[in-house]
């Protein structure tokens, strides 16, 4: 290297930075970006699922209040989200089928009892104007939002991720350079998860 | 649950089947509930606001939701506009659905401390959806920006994120861009030793280099406003706000 001509070893130098440059412009670096991205996408909907579980005793407490009666409905409520929060969520979990389903399957379990909970406030004309509780739904109302903008984002992450795993050269690369990469978990729609409760008189 | 299987489906087509009205200002009324001085006064109102904090509230009505849920039209909108900067994602929505008798404050990550989804729904049970039941859509419009406005900037808890705000983020390091500019040095000095010589370096002409940063998928960040019209400045929203319907 010392002794070659100047030009030669700026050529050199250039030859390597093109080289890497032109190595990142195929995408070697896709499948780690990806993965983050699915990644951070994944802790996002976590987030949000954990907020909705932080809600739900202060909700709780609330009916309570009001509809003591409904302690059926309550308890549901209160044990599905115990069942929720037992789930041992980490970096596995978004590649493990088994254990993603049991996340999944869970979270739309509080989902049905929450609905549900919603659906017997309608009788309770002196809760559903007790501003406590306006706040309370407002603040449900916003996080199950959330919980559906971060799932959107979510399986579109894992869309783009696993399109990358299986597709060529996204494949070769990873078969050769991240062999420990894995194709991860997405949301399925399940029946009644996300279907508004049903008011009945 | 039809709703999500069909946004499910859609999720890879969302960007080309839904059309948005363009941002053309910081009142887009594509459905036409605005009398033309009326606009300009909540213009405005909306503009004196974002020179003195430089969050980006816009108000927009449309004419359809295309079938979709308004919380989901309004995410979608919010990201194809960008609402707010970058970094702060200091944006907000207002959006009115008038056919579909639906309105929706959706709010910029960074501003959701603030303007909470509780207070939104506050905004749209007061101050809207009482207006727009007796069919004034401009006073219920100007009445809820007020609101909003006046949210924002009013608590104690508010200044406290202002300040934080108002101090300048310095620009990021972006090494990408540094590397490209130091090829371009390189290539220029080393044609300026080689000008001597008759061989010329790097044979053949150099095509443009096309590097690919990874992008959010989903989450359209980045876009680069340029002087002149409004635009949106990057940012973004996860859902945050309220709805309500009259």
């Amino acid at each position: 290297m010392m002794g070659l001509p100047l030009p030669a070893r700026i050529r050199a130098v250039l030859t390597v930075m093109v080289l890497s440059l032109g190595l990142s412009a195929c995408g070697i670096n896709n499948v780690p970006t990806l993965e983050e991205q699915a990644k951070s996408a994944w802790s996002e909907v976590q987030n949000q699922y954990q907020r909705r579980a932080d809600l739900i005793p202060n909700l709780v407490e609330t009916v309570k209040g009001f509809a003591r009666q409904e302690q059926e409905v309550l308890t549901q409520v209160t044990e599905a989200r115990a069942r929720a929060s037992q789930i041992q969520v980490d970096a596995s979990t978004v590649t493990d089928p088994e254990q993603f389903r049991r996340f999944q399957e869970a979270q739309n379990q509080l989902s049905g009892a929450l609905g549900r909970l919603l659906a017997t406030v309608e009788r309770y004309p002196e809760l559903k104007s007790n501003a406590n509780f306006l706040a309370l739904q407002s603040q449900l109302e916003g996080t199950e939002n959330r919980i559906a903008v971060a799932r959107r984002d979510y399986i579109e992450a894992v869309r783009a991720y696993n399109t990358e795993l299986r597709t060529i050269p996204g494949r070769w690369i990873a078969a050769i350079v991240y062999p420990e990469a894995e194709p991860m978990q997405t949301f399925t729609a399940t029946a009644g998860a996300e279907r508004p409760p049903e008011v009945k008189f | 649950m039809v709703i999500l299987a069909a946004l499910l489906l859609l999720i890879p087509l969302a960007a080309i089947a839904q059309t948005f009205p363009p941002l053309t200002g910081r009142v887009v009324d594509a459905a036409n509930l605005l009398q033309p001085q009326e606009r300009a006064a909540l213009e405005a109102k909306l503009k004196a606001y974002e020179d003195k904090t430089t969050d980006q509230v816009v108000v927009a009505t449309v004419p359809s939701l295309e079938g979709y849920a308004i919380e989901d039209y309004a995410n979608r909108l919010f990201r194809h506009w960008q609402l707010g900067d970058k970094e702060k994602d200091n944006g907000a929505l207002l959006l009115v659905a008038p056919n579909e008798r639906k309105v929706r404050i959706e709010v910029g990550y960074g501003l959701e401390g603030a303007l909470t989804d509780a207070l939104s729904k506050v905004i749209i049970t007061t101050a809207i959806a009482p207006q727009f039941q007796r069919g004034n859509f401009a006073g219920g419009i100007d009445a809820g920006t007020d609101a909003v406005l006046s949210i924002l900037t009013g608590d104690a808890e508010e200044w406290q994120r202002r300040a934080e705000v108002r101090e300048d983020a310095e620009t990021p390091f972006d090494p990408v861009a540094a590397f490209i500019i130091f090829l371009v040095l390189f290539f220029i000095i080393s044609r300026m030793m080689s000008a001597g010589r008759p061989r010329r370096i790097g044979r053949g002409r150099h095509g443009p280099w096309i590097v690919t940063t990874g992008g959010w998928p989903g989450r359209s960040r980045g876009g680069w406003s340029g002087g002149g019209g409004f635009s949106g400045r990057g940012g973004s929203s996860g859902g945050g706000g309220a709805s309500g319907s009259w």
